[in-house]
């Protein structure tokens, strides 16, 4: 028996060899496709998540209920604290409250006299977290809504109060969401009250840095950031978070949505911003009659 | 007697693939959606690593494969690359296996270690040369401590939880044969 081995060895050892330099080749060429043609890989990676993850969630939930419910254990012991503060909260809120009222009131009194029509093509459709990213490399989350319900990539995702990231990778069941703290996150955005334009670029770090900010002096700690549209492919006017800046004096953004706890999230239908294409043509009411003007104005400009 | 150990033989390769899947399921519970500063250790590596020196049959190439491409696809990492490196530093674990086999658990731990580290090390210089976004320096280095302090209780959890130990000499090995 002892005999027997080496000559096993010696039989299978090369078609191991063979079997591992295969799978080696595989592995390669799955990498180099991927830097070659990676929405294509990327598509593939959507459809094993797509496929594998709703159907463990019958695992996965009750699992993450009951860690939640543990770190919930932890806050309940600090009830009668937490209770205290959020009296005193509540009374705070309750004038705010008020305030808020009597603003709504004649924000609608003001839009009914000037018969504004807000954005009526804005709708959502609201999802829920099945998985994150599973690395603290990334930062996304996995929704429970995909291609089934219409979404399309590039969409924005807010939680209930601020804008949370961008869908990226629909597969069929679930969707991507790149959240703003993820190192590949770019986001159009303007500094209110300052108007200046500027990018959020996350970079892995709980407080995106701001980008591309054309005078830095404008822009205060405090002021509120919004998305500004630019590029098309965002709605305008979601709220993003304030600006605070960090001990560096680098500027970045207080996010307003609760990252703390990413449960259910609302994706908005964006069917794109109207674009006005035809300039010249909304001033001269005949085509012909503009560019026989158009040729006609260089000369006319040049003896005066 | 030989009908056994093929039966065992199988349920363990399963059980290695089912573990994998039990790491991931874990890594993807949506608990963690703030940016961390320090990452977790790798546990499908260091795992892979422990089974790879134990009992590398329980461990065949295209399991391993299957695994790390998985983990590479469901936790977002460029697909392919980690589980090639994975691949051949585990593949080269096995063969030293025999070796380690008599050696005592320190230069078990040092050659891991070693692995683990030109591992991560050539993900890196890679992604580079590639062009690709290269992960965090900071992120990198306390997943690597993480895995390397990691180790000795994985091994211990193997050894002793799961039952995957050394071949001591008398030991039937996978084909009911003596060691």
């Amino acid at each position: 028996m002892a005999r027997d081995r080496p000559s096993s060895n010696d039989y299978t050892g090369p078609l191991r060899r063979l079997l591992l330099a295969v799978l080696i080749l595989i592995l390669g060429a799955v990498f180099l496709v991927w830097r070659i043609d990676s929405p294509r890989v990327e598509r593939f990676r959507a459809q094993i998540t797509d496929s594998l993850i709703p159907n463990l969630d019958w695992a996965m939930a009750p699992v993450t209920g009951t860690v939640n419910l543990l770190r919930d254990y932890q806050s309940y012991q600090r009830l009668a604290e937490q209770n205290q503060e959020l009296r005193s909260e509540l009374r705070q809120m309750q004038a705010w409250k008020e305030a808020a009222l009597q603003l709504e009131q004649e924000n609608a009194r003001l839009l009914d006299l000037n018969k504004v029509r807000l954005d009526p093509r804005l709708t959502f459709i609201t999802g829920v977290v099945l998985a994150d990213s599973g690395s603290p490399f990334r930062q996304s989350v996995l929704l429970n809504v995909g291609a089934r319900d219409g979404l399309v990539d590039g969409w924005a995702t807010m939680d209930g109060i601020g804008l949370v990231g961008r869908i990226s990778g629909v597969a069929r069941n679930t969707a991507r969401v790149i959240l703003l703290t993820d190192a590949s996150s770019r986001i159009p955005a303007v500094i209110q009250p300052a108007g200046q334009r500027a990018i959020v670029a996350g970079d892995n770090t709980a407080a995106p840095p701001i980008d591309f900010l054309e005078s830095p002096d404008l822009v205060r700690a405090g002021d509120r950031v919004i998305s500004s549209g630019d590029g098309g492919v965002f709605p305008a006017g979601l709220l993003i978070g304030q600006v605070s800046e960090d001990p560096g004096g680098r500027l970045r953004v207080r996010l307003a949505a609760d990252y703390e706890r990413l449960e259910f999230l609302r994706v908005l239908r964006h069917h794109g911003n109207e674009r006005v294409t035809d300039s010249a043509k909304v001033v001269a009411p005949d085509t012909e009659a503009a560019s026989e003007a158009a040729e006609a104005a260089p000369p006319a400009e040049s003896n005066p | 007697m030989n009908d056994l150990s093929q039966t065992r033989l199988w349920l363990m390769r399963g059980a290695f693939l089912l573990l994998a899947l039990l790491i991931l399921l874990f890594h993807l519970l949506p608990l963690e959606t703030t940016p961390r500063r320090w990452a977790g250790p790798d546990l499908l590596l260091a795992f892979a690593a422990a089974w790879c020196l134990r009992r590398p049959e329980y461990v065949p190439a295209v399991a391993l494969a299957l695994a790390f491409l998985l983990a590479d696809l469901l936790l977002q990492r460029p697909p392919g690359l980690w589980a090639l490196l994975a691949l051949v530093g585990c593949e080269n674990l096995k063969s030293r296996g025999r070796s380690l086999r008599d050696a005592g658990f320190g230069a078990e731990w040092i050659t891991v270690s070693v692995v683990i580290i030109v591992i991560m090390l050539l993900n890196r210089i890679l992604l580079a040369m590639t062009l690709v976004e290269v992960p965090g320096l900071t992120l990198s280095l306390s997943e690597l401590a993480m895995t390397l302090l990691i180790y000795p209780l994985i091994v211990g959890v193997t050894h002793w939880l799961m039952g995957v130990r050394k071949t001591a000499p008398g030991d039937l090995d996978a084909l009911g044969q003596r060691v």
